[in-house]
């Protein structure tokens, strides 16, 4: 138990510094019959955003990245917060996983 | 859309299947009856029915981000249970090492299997789809259960001294990919700070290539990990293969496999 504790220590340390951060740019993507608007989503490079996904869609979709590693279900009609970043410039591309053959995009940081 | 089903569910059914292979060879070295893999499948379903049905709610937890803490947290306590099994399993406490063993599939079956059923809840609105993704998601569970029993009777031709070495660093790998994996969701939610990759593997071993994720399932393998999720992964896998030292003395005989001898 003791063991436990002390993995858990540095994880909340790491916690109260995370939430300490300033404010973060909120970007918004919304997908619409299985595809992402905007698909191409412009971000600073070098910082933390917050991706806001509403999906408008009866389904549901996953919103995931190997680029990004990033993985979210996203149920229809909701929306769901993914933060990203800090990223060096270049190009992350992203999919939705329930509909890959429409759902596509990239996230460029530049 | 046949293709991408076959995909989504053989990821899905990749990662539990090979636990539960480890597993099945502890369960078999210790001579323990199969009883727990019914039970824990009956309520892995329940879980994941209940989990899958709930998911929106949950979403809407702490700021959207109610599904990364969700899984977190499952994945952080499989890692707790499989350094409780590694602990029992030295002093042979065979009732205790089968309820953790049902409990680590229970868990991976509600994280794993909730996903599938939302899948395939969307394919309810468009009944003109469910047949291919159907017939996508039969044959994913098929490759998927198909490569967990290559594992489990790769595993069982070994011999018992091997076989048990490699099932334990496999087990301490299966703890660090959840640690590793939990480090990456709380990132996401931004409950841990974002760091930088470590290390960039993506040009000669993509993670979506056929090897990537056969070995992502296997021992967490990322092409572009950062620094928080490399390290949990190494602590725990550290940690785990710290508390299996009894079995790694160089005199040490196979202790499971004694249990098998008449």
């Amino acid at each position: 138990m003791s063991r436990l504790h002390l993995l858990l220590l540095p994880l909340l340390a790491a916690v109260s510094v995370g939430a300490a951060m300033a404010e973060t740019p909120v970007i918004r993507i919304e997908i619409r019959d299985h595809l992402f608007y905007p698909d191409h989503v412009k971000i600073p490079a070098d910082t933390k955003v917050k991706l806001l996904v509403h999906n408008t869609d009866p389904t549901p979709e996953e919103f995931e990245s190997y680029e990004l590693n990033r993985e979210k279900i996203i149920v229809g009609g909701s929306r769901a917060v993914i933060f990203v970043g800090p990223l060096p410039p270049g190009e992350y591309p992203f999919f939705g996983e329930f509909y890959p053959e429409t759902a596509q995009g990239k996230v460029i940081a530049e | 859309m046949l293709l991408s089903s076959v995909i989504l569910v053989l990821r899905e059914i990749l990662e539990a299947a090979l636990i539960v292979s480890i597993l099945l060879v502890f369960s078999r070295q210790l001579a323990l009856s199969g009883r727990w893999i019914g039970t824990a499948l009956v309520v892995g379903l329940l879980g994941a029915t209940i989990y899958a049905a709930r998911i929106g709610e949950v979403s809407d937890w702490f700021g959207y981000v109610g599904q990364e803490v969700v899984n977190a947290t499952m994945q952080l306590i499989l890692c707790g249970l499989v350094a409780a099994f590694i602990l029992l399993l030295y002093r042979q406490r065979r009732r205790a090492l089968s309820w953790l063993m049902a409990l680590v599939l229970v868990l991976s079956l509600t994280r794993e299997g909730s996903e599938i059923l939302i899948y395939y809840s969307g394919f309810l609105h468009q009944p003109e789809l469910l047949a291919p993704v159907l017939l996508g998601g039969g044959l994913g569970t098929g490759i998927g259960l198909s490569a967990g029993a290559l594992l489990y009777y790769g595993l069982m031709a070994l011999r018992p001294l091997y076989r048990q070495r490699l099932s334990l660093v496999l087990l301490a790998l299966f703890g660090g990919n959840m640690v590793s994996q939990a480090t990456l969701l709380l990132i996401q939610a931004d409950w841990l700070p974002a760091g930088g990759a470590v290390w960039d593997s993506s040009t000669y071993l993509p993670d979506q290539s056929v090897v990537g994720q056969l070995l992502y399932a296997l021992v967490g393998y990322e092409a572009t990990p950062s620094g928080l999720q490399t390290a949990g992964y190494l602590g725990a896998t550290a940690v785990l293969l710290f508390l299996q030292w009894p079995f790694w003395r160089p005199s040490s005989e196979p202790r499971l496999s004694q249990a098998l001898k008449p």
